[in-house]
């Protein structure tokens, strides 16, 4: 985009410019600070029209995806101009002394507590998709090297847009993997608390054969009919 | 954070914990933005986490000298949900509402009446060249050039009212709002 954006600033905060247009606003707006306070005063005249629709309650479960989400993914490297230095000296022995000391024995179990605490979010958001969407059910069928007295299942969304796959009575994490065109494309683990392991995919397209993998291993397989 | 100002500067630098506290903070309008957009819960979901994805992994998003961190957030959520009920083609869901402001979708009224009339009415105050192009921009998340093809108006002229009408229509729910006291 050549020019400033004008009227295009109106039109990129309804949401009236084709994805293209407003890629090419965004990257303006980057390197031109009277066109971003263009968009920004914009978005605050969408916003203030956007309040006045009728407001929801946004559903618990979508703050546990959310923080997941931010958990799970690595932050986008910070903007040189928005980073204080900080200076990397002799204080900081001290503080890492008194952390190793003091803190190390409760961050342990502070991490415990966040790991156990991020998986009641994946569990609740799991509990949520299938309370609340139409879905179906699909049983992995266990293949000789299935770990001993182990089953599982996997519910899924009826176009595909979700899956919880479930392991019972199994002690150790199994890999979760999309079997397709010859290939296999791990999804993630399903990883055990208690005796039951559990993989949430909230976004996904539709698959129709899964696997559970153990050590390199196809341990299991599910068709998935839609 | 302790205010909005604070959270914005914690935003842009891409703090983890401000992106939670943002979306803790607005997590109702962000949510309601994107669910009257789409009418749908899950959509609506899924279009408030992409799009505090996109931003989580963009990593100049957001200026805090480009204004209001809520109102970037609020556009960020509406874009997603647009672009989700363009990508599936759902437009007949909403496409009668500009015809019909009296006939709102029964599952939409839960909302606030009074704020929904203010909505309305300041709407129906706008001249017609204006709010007929805004109201399709803005309830049926039309492009600027669909919306001049089917006015049969140059797409310059469409540009201009739309632009137009946003800015008195933001002016008259402002004024309406302080003129009776709601924040």
């Amino acid at each position: 985009m050549n020019g400033h954006v004008d009227d295009r600033a109106a039109l990129y905060a309804l949401g009236s410019l084709d994805e293209r247009e407003a890629e090419a606003v965004r990257a303006h707006v980057a390197a031109c600070l009277s066109c971003a306070q263009a968009i920004g005063a914009a978005e605050a005249e969408v916003d203030a029209a956007a309040e006045h629709e009728p407001q929801f309650a946004a559903p618990a479960a979508l703050r546990s995806r959310i923080d997941r989400m931010l958990s799970e993914q690595p932050a986008a490297s910070r903007r040189a101009s928005g980073v204080v230095a900080r200076p990397a000296y002799a204080p900081w022995l001290a503080l890492a002394a008194a952390f190793i000391i003091g803190v190390l024995p409760s961050a342990y179990f502070l991490g415990e507590n966040r790991r156990m605490h991020d998986a009641m979010g994946v569990q609740s958001a799991a509990m949520d998709r299938l309370a609340t969407s139409t879905h179906r059910v699909a049983a992995f069928r266990p293949m000789p090297a299935m770990p001993e007295g182990s089953s599982a299942s996997v519910a899924y969304g009826s176009s595909g847009q979700w899956y919880v796959v479930v392991v019972k009575d199994v002690s150790r994490s199994l890999g979760v993997a999309w079997m397709h065109d010859g290939q296999q494309t791990m999804l993630g683990q399903a990883v055990p608390h208690g005796n039951v392991a559990m993989l949430f995919l909230p976004k996904s397209h539709r698959m129709d054969r899964l696997a559970l993998v153990d050590d390199g291993q196809v341990v299991a397989q599910a068709s998935l009919h839609y | 954070m302790e205010n909005e100002e604070a959270l914005a500067v914690a935003f842009a630098a891409h703090e983890r914990s401000a992106f939670a506290q943002a979306y803790r903070q607005y997590a109702s309008l962000l949510y309601s933005a994107a669910y009257n957009v789409l009418g749908n819960r899950d959509e609506a979901q899924d279009s408030v986490h992409d799009a505090i994805a996109k931003l989580w992994r963009s990593p100049a998003a957001y200026s805090e000298k480009r204004g209001s961190l809520r109102s970037f957030l609020v556009v960020c959520v509406r874009n997603e949900a647009i672009s989700r009920r363009r990508r599936a083609a759902n437009r007949a869901r909403l496409s009668g509402r500009l015809a019909s402001f009296a006939q709102e979708p029964a599952e939409l009224d839960a909302g606030d009446p009074i704020e929904r009339d203010r909505l309305r009415h300041a709407v129906a105050r706008l001249p017609g060249d204006q709010r007929t192009p805004l109201a399709m921009a803005f309830y049926d998340g039309k492009t600027h050039t669909e919306i001049a093809a089917e006015l049969q108006q140059p797409l310059g002229t469409i540009k201009s009212r739309i632009s137009l009408g946003l800015r008195k229509l933001a002016a008259a729910l402002r004024a309406d709002a302080s003129g009776s006291g709601a924040s």
